[in-house]
């Protein structure tokens, strides 16, 4: 007798935990093996590109905070870069200081959250709990600076809004200490672990040519063997004053992405030790044109930035013709460019590693949709 | 197999640690004094500049006045509502109020409600929005934070 098996369609999600938002993902299923799957996204959609057109160019901030919610201050960078490159402003040098260090620091926070959901994915409950307790740490401290938890609004065009509380930069140093500490239980509690790696070892592998092709950025394409990282590649800010390493691993399987993400953390908590130790005691903390917050309004013409966000590359392209609102905005969103691959991996695998190829790609949809 | 057991070690270091976790509705976070929480409005500081409105990303803000009593130049606040529904907390219109007339409070609980438009508030009710954590509602150390704020 032979067995017949069905093709099946499977939809997973729109609300699906492990999709870390709004994403569906059409899967046809044969048996175990997924035969197509077919990503559709748009829940999450807000028209943030469009909404920037109808206002001010302060008033977009706290829109670029809910794009990529996980790593929100590197948004907020960006965009205000964008801005003053088009104005010519010069930042001042405290300021600079404390961009770079709220930005390292969310990057770790990003970093911790995507270990947790992602192990969560991979069938372990601890790991979620004990990122999610460090990344509060750090959280508590982006709270002390900006007044928020996640949608931190924080930086301005020209500077950043508040100068840091008394004490912070000592909170800062310890919170580093600890969570350097911890990470090293991480990695004894997971990396070493042998279902761990049975289960991601090999799978979901994308070739360099592969990466570069499907425009990866970030940790999905440094764990292909790219070494591309955008601070160390095109410094902004004052990224060039800083010794870290770019951690990068050639197997471009979801293990390696894994590796690449701990081992970044480490190197960001380098780059926060060293600003708190270089960064000015005091001075001015906002050019003097960005005080006036409703009334900016940028010369003629247009710009690119980029910068390197926990996920990849976020890039601005800013077009201004003199008005109060900008004439366009397009975000370069590394989430969103990051799933295009998922097709392709996909096909072939069995459906228990979809959360697992899926999590190691580190998707957040606020980003995807915009 | 060695490794496995490593890991269940680290879970057993835990395991006796203190609790990070707090019981939440009868324990509260203390938030920092920069929390951007509920708003609270101080009619008598307002000057209806409309400064609050322009700011405003979401355009959740309306408010009207009426003239002075004693100078007919002058404005004071009539109405003054926040649409909470479309609110983002995000604080430009306590970082453009030239008389820190409306301030950002540490309350973060008090909006939850099973009608939305309830979220709809007046004059009324931000202008007695209790306050603790950030601002106290001594004149003098209001008085302070609006030197600030010019």
């Amino acid at each position: 007798m032979t067995t017949h098996t069905e093709e099946m369609t499977l939809n997973m999600g729109p609300q699906h935990p492990s999709t870390h938002g709004v994403f569906r993902l059409k899967v046809t299923v044969r048996g175990e093996t997924i035969t197509s799957a077919e990503p559709i996204i748009g829940y999450l959609h807000r028209g943030s590109e469009k909404l920037a057109e109808g206002l001010a160019y302060s008033q977009f901030i706290p829109y670029t905070d809910r794009l990529d919610y996980m790593n929100a201050m590197t948004n907020n960078y960006i965009y205000c870069a964008s801005v003053e490159e088009l104005m010519g402003l010069e930042i001042p040098e405290r300021a600079e200081y404390l961009r770079i260090l709220t930005m390292e620091l969310n990057r770790v926070a990003s970093h911790l959250l995507w270990w947790g959901t992602f192990m969560l994915d991979m069938g372990a409950i601890s790991p979620f709990l004990y990122a999610f307790r460090d990344r509060d740490h750090i959280l508590d401290r982006l709270n002390e600076i900006s007044g928020a938890r996640m949608t931190f609004n924080y930086m301005r065009i020209g500077g950043v809004k508040w100068d840091a509380p008394e004490g912070w930069i000592d909170r800062v140093k310890e919170t580093v200490e600890l969570i350097r500490e911890n990470i090293h239980d991480y990695d004894t509690l997971v990396t070493g672990n042998e279902i761990f790696q049975a289960r991601s070892k090999g799978v979901g592998y994308i070739s360099k040519e592969n990466a570069v092709n499907w425009g990866l950025s970030g940790p999905a394409l440094r764990a292909s063997g790219v070494k591309f990282d955008i601070r160390k590649d095109e410094p902004y800010s004052i990224y060039d004053r800083f010794d870290f390493d770019i951690p990068t691993r050639e197997e471009g399987d979801v293990f390696a992405r894994y590796k690449v993400r701990i081992a970044e953390i480490y190197e960001s908590l380098k780059i926060v030790e060293q600003a708190c130790e270089q960064i000015p005691d005091e001075g001015e903390i906002i050019h003097k044109k960005g005080k006036r917050l409703m009334m900016i309004k940028p010369p003629e013409g247009e710009v690119y930035k980029r910068a390197e966000a926990s996920k990849g590359e976020i890039g601005v392209y800013l077009v201004s013709n003199k008005k109060k609102e900008p004439y366009r905005v397009k975000l370069r969103r590394p989430s969103f460019v990051n799933v295009e691959i998922l097709e392709e991996l996909l096909i072939g695998q069995p459906i228990a590693n979809l959360v697992a190829i899926f999590g190691s790609l580190d998707v957040v949809l606020g980003e995807v949709d915009a | 197999m060695f490794r496995l057991l490593k890991g269940f070690g680290v879970t057993l270091k835990f395991f006796g640690s203190k609790k990070f976790t707090i019981l939440y509705p009868d324990e509260k976070v203390e938030m920092p004094e920069r929390f951007r929480g509920i708003h609270r409005f101080f009619p008598d500081k307002c000057i209806v500049c409309n400064m609050c409105v322009n700011a405003c990303p979401t355009d959740v803000i309306t408010l009207t006045g009426k003239p002075h009593p004693d100078n007919p130049k002058k404005k004071v606040i009539d109405t003054y509502n926040i649409d909470f529904q479309g609110c983002i907390l995000c604080d430009f219109c306590t970082e453009v109020c030239p008389t820190a007339a409306i301030v950002m409070t540490a309350r973060y609980d008090n909006l939850s409600s099973y009608d939305r438009a309830n979220h709809f508030k007046d004059i009324d009710w931000l202008s007695s929005n209790e306050v603790y954590g950030n601002y106290t509602i001594e004149e003098e150390v209001d008085e302070d934070e609006a030197g600030e704020e010019k």
